[in-house]
């Protein structure tokens, strides 16, 4: 089973991503904030997979990856960031900290599963 | 209603209530970025959440409402009264829209034309151009008319060069191979390891490949597009539909970095070209060589072309739009467990009521075993047990763990490292330890005080670091673990250490000590922690004006914690706060001395031993007995506390430990364990050393509660002067 971090501050969209991908087989682990994500990666959760908001309060998405990138334990694991039609620069700021690529909100199941497919065996 | 419209609706509730704080706040402090931000944030939210349960009118609501924040946000708009007026309106209308939301119904014509008018009220601050107009997508550029034939193959061709940081961002080359093959197939693949440098000059961590492939797939060209899309800017792709035209493929060709006569015979290899074509396309590129001037006849010599009409048909935008048409329904079904907020006044009313139910069924627990009925023996019996349970999970309820909290000083340490020009690492171990939320709270302040005391004095710069053989970079952990009943909390960070020597002086010159006195390193390192002190010699704005440690001990004095420090010079300092889990309820011993009774916190008492009448006149001018060859001191209540009535028969000597120090209390009756609210002493008796608190039996007797930690510090103060004295005698 795949696990699949899930991190973002709307708990609607933890709670319908989740259910998506418990549906698909996939274990999903949820973190309502950065600081939350990090320090359950830093507690010694390794997922195959992990998807965040960018925009947080607090640490926000791009901070968060690139701290994820610094842990030596999560250096290769996809990175995936939730993002909408607009954001651009957002996204390359987002590609040069260290993502794999992004979603666009809101996500159709479908999508989300495919772009799962891609960046995870 | 589903679940996740539930979710939503109570998510968009808290954050519009949120919003209309922050909009209030706006009026008064003028634009602050931050409350902008938090405003911006929960609109963004609730469009994004509106998204997902696929609810039209407030998607289209709230775009609206998103671009003026967004405009607001950058500084184009300026939040004046007006605006935040209708921001306001906004909020309230947010509220009602949730509503229907909430009964499963679409807004009434009332509604909907409500919305119509504050969409364009907010469009008025957006200016005119803020209208419904899209950009417009450039027709593509990429049409070539010069000819060479079509290709005779029917299989897609995928030329691709993987950029050096696939691997760093996460992506596996093989990924995209092996989902190609979810709607395709892949007839034939040759690897290139061309750009492999030499072992030597190898980097592990980079990606060196390329592919070429052939592709047979109904998919059009966007969908193959797509599955490159996030390494599209990394990368060099390139993808031929079946009969493209040969000129496209020879330009292509001759951009890669790759020996294009190599290439040609791979391509030929795939199945992408026929050994005819092969020769024409390099009987051509040689005639361009040829007409460039380039003497040579040599048709290997690669050949920049022109990329970027190649790349032209990769653009974001065509990838973009591929991945806009697959937005479909999204799912909602199944849910998981979640959180539930609580108030925290309500834990406490909750904990406060436990607490008094603890004392009460003591009391008929004592009361049932007096009447010696055994049914009612057993019934109290199993309703203790229930109480305790009761008490443990309400007690769990506020627990927290601490990793939150020391996370938070990830920012806390880069941005003053940053300030101070230091260059600091934090690392973070037992984040996992819990603790009452009260206690947490509590502990904010002299955490910080004492992780920015570390990076401002602890934590020398690089070049004296590096000056004295140390690594350039420093390291402050913050560590918790539990230990009987307690939790500890460490600082440590291998700076400077802290001169015993200077605190000494210091401490003379401030008249805290005398310059004759002998002293342990322990008790002199302790000195930083009287009011008053301070070694710093220069004032910063981190670390204050020496007002400090003082107050970080007093802070953790009165959650009944203590603080230490250890130090060496020139290695680091570590300091150590010890707390105790939970504020209001303890598990404990109880024990007599005379008539009165004492309650000992259970998580300090190591053993009971028993003071036997030979122990007895041994002690009886000596304050310390051998406990299986060690020496343990001790305190007799009794003395202690100035009992009056003549001893028991037999006396007893519960062992207590704290912070590693091993402690007698001489008591004369043991009780037995006993659970108990701690109810705090009147402030008229905050100088009796020794005495914590206090609790009601189920008897409605008093009985105090110790104070383990300060005990502990009088016996071992008290066997040390022994010492001294005696050895003075000797």
């Amino acid at each position: 089973m795949k696990t699949i971090l899930l991190v973002d501050d709307s708990t609607t969209i933890l709670l319908s991503m989740g259910a998506i991908l418990t549906k698909a087989g996939y274990v999903a682990e949820k973190a309502s904030s950065a600081d939350e994500g990090l320090t359950k990666l830093k507690g010694g959760l390794k997922p195959d997979l992990l998807i965040t908001d960018l925009n947080m309060p607090g640490m926000n998405g791009i901070e968060f990856i690139k701290e994820v990138r610094k842990l030596p334990t999560h250096k290769f694991m996809p990175i995936l960031f939730l993002t909408t039609e607009s954001q651009q620069s957002k996204r390359d700021e987002a590609k040069a900290a260290g993502a794999s690529g992004w979603l666009v909100k809101p996500v159709a199941s479908e999508q989300l599963i495919n772009t799962i497919k891609l960046v995870i065996r | 209603m589903d679940a996740i419209q539930q979710a939503f609706v109570i998510e968009s509730r808290e954050l519009l209530q949120m919003m209309e704080e922050n909009l209030l706040q706006l009026e008064n402090s003028a634009g602050d970025p931050e409350i902008i931000n938090a405003i911006f944030r929960a609109a963004h939210t609730i469009k994004g959440g509106a998204g997902v349960i696929e609810c039209d009118f407030i998607i289209e609501f709230t775009h609206v409402l998103e671009n003026v924040l967004d405009e607001m946000r950058s500084g184009t708009i300026t939040p004046n009264r007006e605006l935040i007026e209708v921001l306001l309106a906004c909020s309230d209308h947010l509220g009602i829209l949730m509503g229907c939301v909430e009964n499963d119904a679409l807004p009434s014509d009332e509604e909907n034309k409500t919305s119509l008018s504050l969409r364009k009220q907010l469009q008025h601050f957006l200016g005119q151009e803020a209208s419904e107009s899209k950009e417009i997508v450039v027709a593509d550029p990429n049409i070539q008319t010069s000819g060479g034939g079509e290709m005779e193959t029917d299989n897609w061709h995928i030329s691709l060069r993987f950029g050096p940081d696939v691997l760093r961002k996460g992506m596996d080359p093989a990924s995209f191979l092996r989902y190609l093959n979810e709607f395709g197939q892949i007839v034939h693949l040759t690897t290139l390891p061309d750009a492999m440098p030499e072992a030597e000059d190898m980097d592990p961590e980079s990606c060196y490949l390329g592919f070429e492939i052939s592709y047979k797939s109904d998919a059009d060209k966007a969908k193959i597009e797509s599955v490159f899309s996030f390494v599209s800017e990394d990368c060099v792709i390139n993808i031929w539909p079946p009969h493209s035209k040969l000129a496209d493929f020879i330009q292509a060709i001759d951009a890669l970095p790759e020996d294009s006569m190599r290439l040609g015979e791979i391509l030929v290899q795939c199945g992408a070209l026929t050994q005819s074509e092969l020769d024409k396309a390099l009987a051509a590129q040689s005639t361009t060589s040829a007409d460039d001037e380039s003497a040579s006849q040599q048709e290997q010599s690669p050949k920049i072309g022109d990329v970027l009409v190649n790349q032209g048909a990769v653009t974001a935008e065509v990838v973009e739009a591929a991945a806009g048409k697959q937005v479909k329904v999204a799912q909602k079904k199944s849910l998981e467990s979640q959180l539930i907020r609580v108030q925290a006044s309500k834990l406490d009313q909750l904990i406060d009521l436990v607490g008094e139910m603890v004392i009460a069924s003591a009391g008929a627990n004592m009361l049932a075993r007096r009447s010696s009925e055994t049914a009612l023996v057993e019934s109290t019996s199993v309703i203790t047990m229930l109480v305790e349970q009761i008490r443990d999970s309400a007690l769990q309820l506020r627990m927290v763990q601490i990793g939150d909290t020391f996370t938070r000083f990830q920012r806390v340490v880069r941005d003053t490292s940053k300030e101070l020009g230091k260059d600091i690492e934090l690392v973070i171990t037992g984040s996992e330890a819990e603790l009452d939320k009260s206690v947490v709270e509590k502990l904010g302040d002299p955490l910080m005080h004492l992780v920015r005391n570390a990076l401002d004095h602890g934590i020398e710069g690089p070049e004296a670091r590096v000056a004295k053989g140390k690594p350039a970079q420093g390291t402050l952990k913050l560590n918790a673990y539990h230990e009987s009943g307690s939790i500890a909390i460490e600082i440590i960070d291998d700076g400077n250490g802290m001169s015993r020597e200077k605190i000494f002086n210091k401490a003379v010159e401030k008249e805290l000590v005398s310059a004759n006195q002998t002293m342990s390193d322990n008790e002199v390192f302790s000195l930083i922690f009287e009011p008053g002190f301070s070694t710093a010699e220069k004032i910063t704005n981190i670390s204050g004006r020496g007002v400090g440690l003082d107050v970080v001990k007093r802070n953790i004095t009165s959650l009944r914690g203590s603080v230490e420090v250890e130090s060496k010079e020139g290695v680091g300092s570590t300091f150590r706060i010890r707390l105790p889990l939970t504020l209001a309820i303890i598990d404990g011993f109880q024990v007599g001395v005379g008539k009165s009774s004492y309650v000992i916190p259970l998580g300090a008492v190591v053993e009971c031993i028993e003071l036997s009448e030979k122990d007895r006149a041994d002690t009886a001018h000596r304050q310390y007995i051998n406990l299986r060859g060690e020496v343990l001191p001790f305190v007799r209540l009794r003395e202690q506390f100035e009992i009056d009535e003549a001893g028991g028969k037999r006396e007893n000597i519960v062992v207590v430990q704290y912070a590693g120090q091993k402690v007698g209390l001489v008591v004369d009756e043991l009780m037995g364990e006993f659970q108990t609210v701690i109810k705090p002493l009147g402030s008229i008796f905050k100088n009796i050393k020794g005495i914590g608190g206090s609790t009601i039996l189920g008897s409605g007797d008093v009985a105090l509660i110790l104070d383990v930690q300060t005990l502990v510090a009088l016996a071992t103060v008290q066997q040390n002067r022994t010492a001294v004295a005696e050895a003075v005698k000797v």
